[in-house]
Order: C-alpha cells, then structure tokens, then sequence
C-alpha cells in the first residue's frame, strides 16, 4: 500500500504540482519571514508581534479592496489595485513600524534580548483585541475569514492552470511570482544601495558601523519600518489565499511559521532565510499530500514543520547559515 | 540556645506569608459576607468569585513553575505548556481508564504524582536538547517541542473522541476527584464546581466550590513551598548564578548543564501538578487552554506583572489578570461592569447617543465587555517599559530587601536580621 501511494506520488503530473504548490507556499513564507529576518539580523529584536502586524496588513489591504473592486472592474483592474494596496498597506505599516519603534522598543535596547521578546508580545495581545474591537464595531466576525476582500479576487485566479500534464491554481503562480519579486527587491536594496551596505555592516558589528559614522538609531528605525511593511504586505496577499484568509487567528497562523523559518534559516541571515523558506514549504506541500492521500493523521503538514523545527535545531542550533554568536546571549 | 530559638525565629521570617494565607484562607468567607450577607453589590462586581479564585490558585502554580525556570535562571521557558498539558491529560486520562496499568479507581494524588513524573521525563528529554541553546534559541525550541506535542494531540483520536475539543472525564469516573491522603477517606474531599464535596464546619456549610478552593489551595501552598525551599537552597543559588552570570558561574566549577536540566525537571513536575488540579477541578481540557503556547503566554503575562524572578509574584499577577476578566467579562456572571451599568444607570442612560448615534450602552459593550486581553496587554506592555520587576518585584525594592526579611527585622532581634538580609542580597537584581 506504502508503495503504491510512493508509486502515485512519483508520477510527473503528481511531483508537478506538489512541487509548484511547494514553490507557492515557500514565497508565501519568505513574505511572511523576511521582515522578521531583517529585524532580528540587524538589532536583535525577535517580533513576536509580526503575525499580528502580518494580520492588520491582511485586513488594510483587504479594506482597499473591498472599497475600491466592484462587480465590473476586470482582471486587469483587480490585479493593477492588488499592487496599489500592497503599496498603500507597506507604506502605512512602515509608518506604524516606525512609530513602535521610536516609542517602545527604543528604551529597551540596554535591557537583556527577553524584554524585547515581553514586550513584542504585549503588543501581540493589544492589537489583536484592537483588532478584534474595530471588528465588532462593523458587525464582523474575528474568527472567520473575511468574505468580501477574499470575493475581490479576479476569476482567473480561482482557476487551475495546466502547465502541460501539471495541474496547479493560478494563484499559485501569482503567489510564486510575488514572491520571487519580493525577494529579488530586498536582495537588491541589501546589496545594491547604500543604505542597504549600512544594513549590512550594522547586522555584523552594530558599534563598530557607529564608529564609521552610520547613524545605528536611524537605521534601527528604518529597517524596523520596513520590516513591519513588510508583513503588511504578505498580508495582503494572504488574504486572498483561502487557506489563509482575513482573519484575527490568521495571527498565530503566520508567527509559528515565521519562526520556523527564520530559526531554520539562521536567525538574521536574508539568504538562510530564502533557503529555509524553501525547505520549509517543500516539506508543507509534500507533508500535504500526503495527508490528503495517505495518512489520516490531520495535523501531519504542521506537525512535520515543528519537527523539521527541532531537528535543524538538534542537528544546527545557529540554523543552516547563521553565525553561531547571533542570537546567544 | 539556637535550638530553643528557630521556631519564633522561623515564624517571624513568615510573617508575610501567614498574613497572605490567612487572607486567602479568609476570602471565601469575606465575599460571602460582603456581597451576600450585606448585599454588598460594589464587593460582588470588584471581587472574583470563588471559582474564580479557585482558578487563579492553580494557574497562578502552573505561572510559578514557569517563573522557577524563566525568572530564576533567565531561560524562557516558551513551552511550559507541553508540561501543563501533560499534567491535565494524564488526570483525565486516568479517570477515563485509558492509561495503562493506571486504572480508573486510581486515587486522584496517585495520578497527579504520575503527571508530574511523566512531566519530569518529558522536561528531561526537552532539556537534554535544549540546553545546549540559550536566549532566543532556547525559546524556539522549547516552543518548537511544545507545538510538536500541541499539534499531536489535537489530531491523536485515542485521547478523546474529537481531539480537537479535547477530553473530558467520562462515566467511568463521575463522581468527584478526591484530593487528600490517599487511602483515608476522612482526609480526601471531592473537587469540582458540581462535583465538590459539601462540608460542615462550626455550623458554617461550605459549598463544592469553597471545599475546592481549599483544597486546591492546600496543595498550591505545598508546592509554593517546596519551591520556595529549592530556591533558598545552595541549588537555588547556582539557579540565580546561572541567571546573573553563566559564564562565570562555570568558571567557578559549577555544571550548569546539569543544574538547568534539574531546575527544568522541577519546574516541569510542577507545573503537571498544576494542570492536574485545573483538569481535576474543571473535569475536562482542551488543547488551546492546556499545550498552546498562548497558555505559556499567559503565565508570562502574570509572572511578568506579577514579578519576574519572585517566586509568589506570577499568583499575584494571575489574580490581577482574572480580577480584570471577570470584571470585563461579558457573561457578567458573579458580577461585573455590565450588570452594574445596567442596575446603576438604568436602560434610559445606557441608550442615549453618545457618539454619532451610538448609545452609551452599545460603547461600553464594544469596547470594554470581553476585552480584558486589551487592557490587560496594555498594563503588560507597561509594566515591561516602566515597572520591569513586576509588582511584587517592586514592593522588595521599595520596602529594601524581601519581605519576609524585613518583618524579621521589625519584629525580630538583631542577629537574625543581619544574617537574613546578607542572605538576601544575592537575590535583590
């Protein structure tokens, strides 16, 4: 029996999609993880208010939509406002990011690395039960997915593409397009622009880049801004995933993940984390046919991710590219 | 000289303590009096109930055992849950025969014992692992290994019909846990909210409830005082020098490896017996309120409010924590802001507009009922910014050394003092 379902899986059409579903999940999870990294890399700070960030960023940008699609607008137009969303939604919750930043976290950096894990967490609580509190201004429910910016998705996105035998969904390769966009824009503001050098050189030794001259409290800020912006944005792509979806739990959903990623990766490294992105969601996609083909077992995908969690921690504890010293106080 | 002299001695340096339990003793019969016997209705919205108090005893525990590994050696203990959890399961477990060996005549302390040595393995195997890793990493993989069992055991359908759910104590085992000396019926009573024994005392009848309370309280205070033991013990010692200073701590020759695991294997023994009384108590368990982690957050939540580091500050922090609930909370049951609003203000009041044309009513429903999590994480948020060592953590500071050594000083002679609060001043940080 083990056989056969092996035999079924290795079939092209099979490999195919689990590998492009694969792919789908692994830029979903790069978005997720990636404003987490750079914060972590840079001050040190491990966000525990990311998912809830993450999740504001699902509603905001679920919000532009829902009041500017309508019946008519075609694919084109949803697409084009999708982009103006993520835009407006990195642009808002890099200024909240800044704002948190210069407020709260700011006085806690003399203080041991667990005061700033306390205090994200604090936040975690206050803007999910704000959250939670606009909702129920509006008469809407918390704990299922918001129906009407998941409704703004364009048609062809709710179809399946055949790539040859392959049969996947078109938001998957949306989802895989974006994420590749994504990374490729942080790649190069690391590498390619000054102020990603000062990114760079803050992330290795933060004393040091002040005695050259950088200004280490702004680019604190700045990369805590786009860090949080970040999260805004693969939130709005969240929200139209079904798997996903507009909701407050969407919170916790995104955190546990992130975590994973970004500890497999190596906490703080950008490219660790694209790699673990991989590894993470090669294993969700796999994990998940074979729940839905073989095994019974419902929590197996989630599971297999804690477990993949643990073992790099076992086998690597500084994760596949981190540098041992980060993160170790 | 010493030998005639250690029992005032000892009672001296416990004055705080037998202060604080005698007013725990005291609470059920308080409330009683203030909001029944005197209809007091202010006493009845501003004070938790029974039950509720009843909660805080063994969630205030669960937050101590955190509180023993996080705030005693600096090693946030993100998975205490897993511990928690397998102290609920276990009791349930058993009282549904589903152990084996174990059947479901076996006593309730026998069982709580058997969670809170399955706890001890479970902290061994986690820690044998994750002490190799500190700070953040640390955290990760405790929450890593938490999570793993988290998920397990909402899909595992052995434990209960919907795991999802979780189980519940069945027919097998209706009547209530009996929590005593096992083997002697006069020593046991029944706990639970319908399930409790009824005792009467002096002429003064006790309700399921109140015998619970005790009960459940009797064992917290057992084990808030074998940890508080461990604490003031040369293993506490190299706890809090693990905490200040590892490094150093090694250089001096200790194995710290070993003293953390141990520390560990503690805290996770009792944090099972803290989740076998909730489970005892309640009769059933849930994954999200036993093995998710959002239940080590809350003990974070009343460890830091309560004083991170002390050992009796997260049960202080706990009872901030519910006090808050209950009063927010939107049954309003036992009290609570909404009823008094509506007893207070009269329907008239509750619905003029306020604001555009939303009555008053309709504001307060919004924004206070069931959103305690909110005030709740603002008052964490600054308590982290502003008041760092938590309540108790602060009342030492400001009163110049621990409690207990203070009131030995002002009610003691000189020599104890000075040796107390020498003993005490590794701990002040």
């Amino acid at each position: 029996m083990i056989l056969e379902t092996l035999a079924d899986f290795l079939t092209v059409s099979e490999l195919g999609s689990v590998l492009v579903e694969g792919l789908a999940k692994s830029a979903l999870y790069v978005m997720i993880a990636s404003g987490l990294t750079l914060i972590f890399g840079l001050m040190g700070v491990l966000n525990f208010a990311h998912g809830s960030l993450t999740m504001v960023g699902a509603y905001l940008g679920g919000l532009v939509m829902v009041l500017t699609v309508s019946q008519s607008t075609g694919l084109v137009g949803r697409l084009g406002l999708f982009f103006v969303a993520i835009v407006l939604v990195f642009g808002a919750l890099t200024l909240l990011g800044g704002a948190i930043e210069t407020t709260i976290i700011r006085p806690l950096y003399d203080r041991p690395p667990i005061y700033q894990i306390l205090l994200t967490f604090g936040l975690t609580l206050v803007v999910d039960e704000v959250v939670r509190i606009v909702l129920g201004l509006y008469g809407m429910q918390p704990l299922s997915d918001w129906q009407a910016a998941l409704a703004t998705k364009p048609q062809l996105l709710r179809e399946p593409a055949a790539l040859g035998p392959i049969e996947v969904r078109w938001l998957s390769v949306f989802e895989i397009l974006l994420g590749v966009l994504t990374v490729a824009a942080i790649w190069a503001f690391l590498t390619r622009t000054r102020y990603g050098l000062y990114i760079r050189a803050g992330s290795e030794d933060t004393e040091m880049a002040s005695a050259l001259g950088i200004d280490v409290r702004q680019v604190f800020t700045v990369v805590f801004a786009l860090g949080i912006g970040l999260a805004g944005a693969a939130g709005t792509l969240l929200m139209w995933d079904v798997a996903w979806g507009a909701s407050v739990p969407l919170a916790a959903e995104t955190l546990l993940p992130a975590f994973i990623v970004v500890i497999v990766g190596g906490l703080g490294t950008f490219r660790g984390t694209v790699v673990a992105s991989l590894v993470v969601g090669m294993t969700d996609s796999t994990m998940t046919w074979w729940f839905q083909n073989y095994v019974t077992f419902t929590g197996l995908p989630e599971l297999m991710l804690f477990l993949v969690l643990v073992v790099t921690l076992i086998v690597r504890p500084q994760g596949l590219f981190g540098v041992e010293e980060v993160g170790g106080h | 000289m010493a030998g005639l002299d250690w029992p005032t001695d000892y009672l001296r340096a416990h004055v705080p303590h037998l202060a604080i339990v005698s007013l725990l003793a005291l609470y059920p019969s308080i409330y009683h009096l203030l909001a029944n016997s005197l209809g007091l209705y202010e006493a009845e919205i501003l004070l938790p109930g029974v039950e509720t108090m009843t909660a805080v005893l063994y969630f205030g525990l669960f937050a101590m055992s955190f509180d023993f590994i996080s705030g005693y050696t600096g090693y946030l203990s993100f998975g205490h849950a897993a511990f928690y959890g397998t102290g609920a399961y276990t009791v349930i477990l058993v009282a549904n025969g589903a152990v084996p060996l174990l059947g479901p005549g076996t006593p309730f302390v026998v069982s709580l014992l058997v969670a809170g040595l399955l706890a001890v393995l479970l902290a061994l195997v986690v820690g044998l692992v994750s002490f190799r890793l500190s700070g953040v990493y640390f955290a990760m993989i405790t929450l890593g290994f938490a999570q793993v069992l988290y998920v397990f055991i909402r899909g595992w359908d052995y434990v209960a019909r919907n795991p999802r759910d979780g189980p519940s104590v069945g027919p097998t085992h209706s009547e209530g846990f009996q929590l005593g000396v096992p083997g002697v019926d006069q020593l046991n009573v029944a706990i639970g909210v319908l399930t409790g024994d009824e005792v009467t005392m002096l002429g003064h009848t006790l309700g399921g409830t109140a015998v619970s309370y005790y009960a459940i309280g009797a064992v917290v205070l057992l084990c808030y005082f074998a940890m508080q033991r461990i604490i003031h013990s040369p293993f506490g010692r190299v706890m809090i020098a693990i905490r200040e200073n590892e490094e150093r701590a090694v250089a001096i020759g200790y194995d710290t490896y070993r003293y953390k695991l141990a520390a560990f294997a503690v805290s996770g023994f009792f944090a099972a017996i803290a989740g076998g009384l909730f489970a005892g108590f309640r009769r059933s368990a849930s994954p999200e309120n036993s093995f998710y982690f959002l239940t080590t957050g809350d003990a974070l939540l009343a460890s830091i409010i309560g004083g991170f580091g002390t050992l009796a500050g997260p049960l202080f922090g706990r009872l901030f924590d519910e006090t808050v609930r209950e009063f927010l909370s939107k049954s309003g049951q036992g009290g609570g802001l909404l009823p008094y609003l509506r007893a207070g203000l009269g329907e008239e009041t509750l619905s003029t507009p306020v604001v555009g044309n939303t009555s008053l009513g309709t504001l307060i429903d919004t924004l206070l009922n069931g959103h305690a999590s909110l005030y709740i994480g603002i008052v964490f948020v600054l308590f982290v910014l502003y008041v760092p060592d938590g309540l108790l953590g602060t009342v030492r500071q400001r009163v110049g050394g621990k409690l207990a050594h203070v009131s030995a000083v002002r009610f003691g002679d000189g020599s104890t003092a000075n040796a107390t609060t020498d003993d005490a001043t590794g701990e002040e940080e």
